[in-house]
């Protein structure tokens, strides 16, 4: 196996435009594994050490969040306890301190898997991705950047940073899981309620996350009919069964949740 | 590929392959508090301090110790002497194969200044699991160490 450490953002295109297939690293939280059960990767590119990749700052009513923000990091921010309170909340439920003492939210994005909370909660808050490569930069939404289960669009590119536009109105954010705290989403549901109306989202809803647009347009509407809810959000979200638990397992927690946000959302 | 650490203040050099877990290099080097338990994170019995940050070693990388200041239990006795006793008081301990990744952890969380309430220690322990004592015990010994 060949290991590249990258010092900074050019080495760090440089080296990803001569390794195309590389497994970049950074908390290894998801490549340790990958590397494990994955055939052997020929090339490892350390980007941990980069400093343009950390940090977060505001700006024009936008959070700017580095893709090697960890997770604890997020969680002890003020600035995002203040402005991105459902971020926050997302961060609280996410793992364990020691994993998220070493989880960054790059990786929770690039690494694309269903499950991914942080991953739901920027798409119902409308974020940005940031990608970098030899060529420059580009900025994408979040939403598009997914093309399936863990697929994106990721060309050549490293996740520099994500741009969330900071919070107003009400929020609601839960995970099920089978502890509360630590390990994957069976069901999360994050959803906000701003000027532009509902903006919902979930983990483990389908193979990426995606806004529940025909929920969203039901409750602008003012129709909270439980009849009428279920019916989008099943055609919203395609949640897989699998070995932890059933689609009509996951659909009726999403359901709860969503009638839970209603009647209980978080002021802001 | 050649790695070079401090692991409880001393220097140590790995001749070993970029893959290899940092669990099994710190265990190589005689750390044997730091356990293998499940391998993936999630029960933290591998926890030690890199660069002073609690992780799980079954998940790092060789190369992320480069450079790094590694700690483990064997290096923070007289720092965890008290940590350690209350929990022999309180017969939170059966096995024992859990007990340095929560005696780290419980360190690593009063001298944050941790809140001294079940409820808030329950949490802090998320990333720690035991097959042996149900937690009751292991939280009143954190709750009770002598400051
Ligand atoms: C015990 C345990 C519990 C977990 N709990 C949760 C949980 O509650 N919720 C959750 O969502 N996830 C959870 N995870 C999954 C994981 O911790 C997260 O997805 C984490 O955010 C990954 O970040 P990382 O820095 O460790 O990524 P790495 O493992 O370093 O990288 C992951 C992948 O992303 C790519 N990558 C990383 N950074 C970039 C970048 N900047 N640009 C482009 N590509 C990049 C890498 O090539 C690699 O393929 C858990 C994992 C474990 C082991
Ligand atoms: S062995 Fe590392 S967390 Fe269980
Ligand atoms: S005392 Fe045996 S695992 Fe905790």
């Amino acid at each position: 196996m060949n290991y590249l450490r990258a010092t900074n953002l050019g080495e760090a295109t440089a080296l990803l435009a001569r390794y195309p297939e590389a497994l970049l690293l950074c908390g290894s939280t998801d490549a340790a594994l990958q590397l494990r059960h994955a055939a052997a990767t020929a090339t490892l590119i350390d980007i941990h050490a980069l400093e343009e990749l950390k940090g977060v700052s505001v700006e024009d009513g936008h959070m700017r969040i580095g893709a090697l923000v960890t997770l604890n990091e997020l969680l002890r921010s003020d600035v995002v306890r203040a402005s991105l309170p459902l971020l926050a909340a997302c961060a609280e439920t996410f793992g364990s301190h020691q994993i998220r003492n070493l989880a960054t939210v790059g990786g929770n994005i690039a690494n694309a898997s269903p499950a991914a909370d942080l991953t739901a909660a920027l798409v119902a808050l409308e974020a940005t991705v940031t990608l970098a490569s030899q060529e420059g930069e580009r900025s994408v939404p979040l939403e598009a950047f997914y093309c399936g289960y863990k697929c994106t669009k990721l060309d050549h590119e490293l996740i520099t940073a994500v741009t969330v536009p900071l919070q107003t109105g009400e929020w609601y954010y839960r995970k099920a899981g089978m502890r509360e705290r630590l390990n994957i989403a069976k069901v999360s549901i994050a959803l906000t309620q701003g000027h532009g109306g509902f903006r919902i989202s979930g983990a483990s809803l389908g193979p990426n996350p995606v806004r529940f647009r025909t929920l969203e347009a039901l409750l602008d509407g003012g129709v909270y009919d439980d009849a009428a809810i279920k019916e989008a959000l099943e055609s919203d979200t395609d949640p897989s069964g699998g070995h932890r638990s059933t689609k009509a397992y996951r659909l009726r927690v999403a359901f709860n949740m969503i009638k839970e946000a209603l009647s209980q959302p978080e002021e802001r | 590929m050649q790695i070079t650490c401090t692991i409880n203040g001393k220097v140590h050099r790995f001749d070993c392959a970029p893959e290899s877990r940092v669990l099994d290099l710190v265990r190589e080097a005689g750390m044997t508090s730091v356990k293998a338990g499940c391998g993936e994170g999630e029960c933290g019995a591998c926890s030690l301090f890199v660069n002073g940050r609690l992780v799980n070693a079954c998940l790092l990388l060789a190369p992320q110790i480069q450079d790094a200041e590694v700690v483990t239990l064997e290096g923070l006795q007289e720092e965890t002497a008290a940590i350690r006793e209350s929990f022999a008081e309180h017969g939170a301990v059966q096995c024992g194969f859990c007990t340095p990744g929560f005696v780290l952890r419980a360190y690593d969380y009063l001298s944050h200044g941790g809140e001294r309430s079940e409820e808030a220690i329950k949490a802090a322990l998320d990333g720690n699991l035991c097959r042996c004592t149900g937690y009751r015990k292991i939280v009143e010994a954190i709750v009770k160490v002598k400051s």
